[in-house]
């Protein structure tokens, strides 16, 4: 399998690794480690604006650089829940062969869950 | 940039210098370049003694005659013609055929194409250790059981099969015949035709040392040997119906000029290896112990396979809370080894041999396997501890493993 350099850049240094914890932190999740992907995001979130940013992920190396991209970019307004860059940026950004898209979809469902807890709060 | 540490010579090997040495005096006019099959002329002839060299130097090396190897390309190539080539042969007494789960694409493809022309196939399933009970196979033989194809040493797990017991289940059914794919085996453990009881055996050069593109398939000339008391000398010599045409050559199985260079590179590799001394296979599993000391330390280290059953050369090893692509992505630049998944597309399979052995998706593709050889060193193992470990550790940590 052939990665290109940010793809590879993103997966060895993996930015924004871990889990935040506090009062002001929603956590969201989706993909099933025994099929092999999972994702996880932490946010910290205050007014509606993204302070921080963890993510942990099980799962290949297009999938953890796309996740720890969006961590790493995930500061700001929550903007209603949706995905930094979304999932096609993220499919040409990363080079993500098309048999690998779907695992995006995981990426975006994980996020939309942390951030959809941090709206219902 | 450093190379990385080579440990994939279950894959393939470097060919030995005094090989590539004696491949080479035989491509150009100051050496043996003649058609070995031109009988007309001393350079046919020299030639030709060059081959049957190689023919004698590859018989010695496992136990067989000398008029018992058939050249091929490869170790593919000798499994394809006796799949084929015996199924097609005894056709009216029976289209069964017993195989095991583990055994290599090349005898399971054929085996599959066998089965969509209408014949049957049993398929093997080990224990969790990776061993094929002589029994099962036994029990696996049928009326209308022409042939029995079971592999000595496994490519993924280094597992060796008690071939000489298969043997006597297979001559006591007195029709199976007994193919066996010994690819990973030369060099590696002992190999002997006869004493297998095999009527068809595969090999390859360039798993040790010699060059790619030749093989040779040993095919039984029904000379038997006193084994067991179970009527070996009885046993007609096997036949096969040939997959190629044209010239002839190697009894009329493999038509096609040899190709001198090739056989005379397998002919001396197999020689080395024959005259290796045991210290090298005791040093190699030194190795292979210490490699997996070092993973073992990591925790959730798996160990695929039987270790006391297995060659010296082979590890593999699963990792739990890893994730298989990341794994090999993770080590590839300093390390050359094999992951257990087969990268048929953008999306890894997990090794169908790993999931026989029983387990389960992930395990299987976060499995890897390290193949050593004879340039190994400890070095290189302490390299490939430290390069794994770190991988490993990073990962479970993204994971939060």
């Amino acid at each position: 399998m052939k990665y290109s350099e940010l793809t590879l850049h993103y997966f060895q240094t993996a930015p924004a690794t871990g889990v935040l914890t506090g009062p002001d932190v929603y956590r969201g999740a989706a993909g099933n480690r025994a099929q092999g992907t999972w994702v996880q995001f932490d946010l910290r979130v205050s007014g509606n604006i993204i302070h921080a940013a963890r993510f942990l992920a099980f799962a290949c190396p297009h999938t953890i650089a796309a996740t720890a991209w969006v961590a790493e970019h995930a500061g700001g307004p929550l903007s209603r829940g949706a995905l930094p860059g979304g999932v096609q940026d993220l499919s040409e950004r990363f080079a993500v062969p098309p048999e690998k898209r779907g695992r995006l979809l995981i990426i975006e469902d994980a996020w939309v869950a942390a951030a959809t807890s941090a709206l219902q709060r | 940039m450093l190379k990385p540490v080579y440990l994939d010579h279950a894959a393939t090997t470097p060919v030995d210098p005094r090989v590539a040495a004696a491949m080479a005096q035989c491509l150009t006019m100051e050496g043996e370049f003649g058609n070995p099959a031109s009988a007309s002329h001393a350079y046919g002839d020299a030639a030709g003694a060059l081959v049957e060299t190689a023919r004698a130097q590859v018989a010695a090396c496992v136990g067989a005659a000398p008029a018992e190897v058939v050249w091929t390309s490869g170790a593919t190539e000798a499994n394809n013609l006796a799949i084929f080539g015996v199924a097609q042969y005894y056709r009216e007494q029976g289209r069964h055929i017993v195989t095991a789960r583990t055994e290599h694409k090349a005898v399971l493809d054929p085996c599959r194409e066998l089965e969509r022309r209408g014949w049957r196939v049993t398929r093997l399933a080990p224990d969790s250790a990776g061993v094929i009970d002589p029994g099962q196979v036994a029990e696996a033989l049928q009326a209308d059981t022409v042939l029995v194809s079971i592999m000595h040493v496994n490519n993924e797990i280094g597992v060796i099969q008690d071939i000489p017991a298969i043997g006597a289940a297979c001559a006591q059914h007195g029709l199976a015949r007994l193919h066996v794919d010994a690819a990973q085996s030369v060099g590696k453990t002992a190999v002997d035709f006869a004493q297998f009881g095999a009527d068809l055996m595969s090999l390859s050069a360039h798993k040790v040392y010699g060059p790619k593109g030749v093989g040779a398939l040993l095919v039984s000339r029904g000379v038997r040997r006193e084994q067991r008391g179970v009527g070996w000398e009885q046993r007609a010599p096997v036949q096969l119906t040939a997959l190629q045409f044209g010239g002839g050559q190697e009894r009329g199985f493999r038509a096609g000029t040899v190709a001198t260079h090739q056989v005379v590179g397998m002919g001396l590799a197999f020689e080395l290896a024959r005259k290796a001394p045991p210290s090298e296979a005791e040093r190699i599993a030194a190795l292979r112990e210490r490699l997996w000391r070092g993973l073992a330390s990591l925790g959730g280290t798996l160990r695929n396979g039987d270790a006391q059953r297995s060659v010296p050369h082979v590890l593999n090893t699963s990792f739990e809370g890893v994730e298989g692509e990341s794994l090999l992505a993770a080590v590839r630049d300093r390390l050359a080894v094999s992951t257990g998944s087969a990268c048929t597309s953008a999306l890894q399979e997990p090794s169908y041999v790993l999931r026989a052995l029983g387990r389960d998706d992930i395990l299987s593709e976060s499995s890897l396997r390290f193949g050593l050889g004879r340039s190994t060193s400890e070095n290189d193992i302490d390299t490939a501890v430290a390069v794994v470990g770190e991988a490993v550790s990073r990962l479970r940590k993204i994971s939060g493993a």
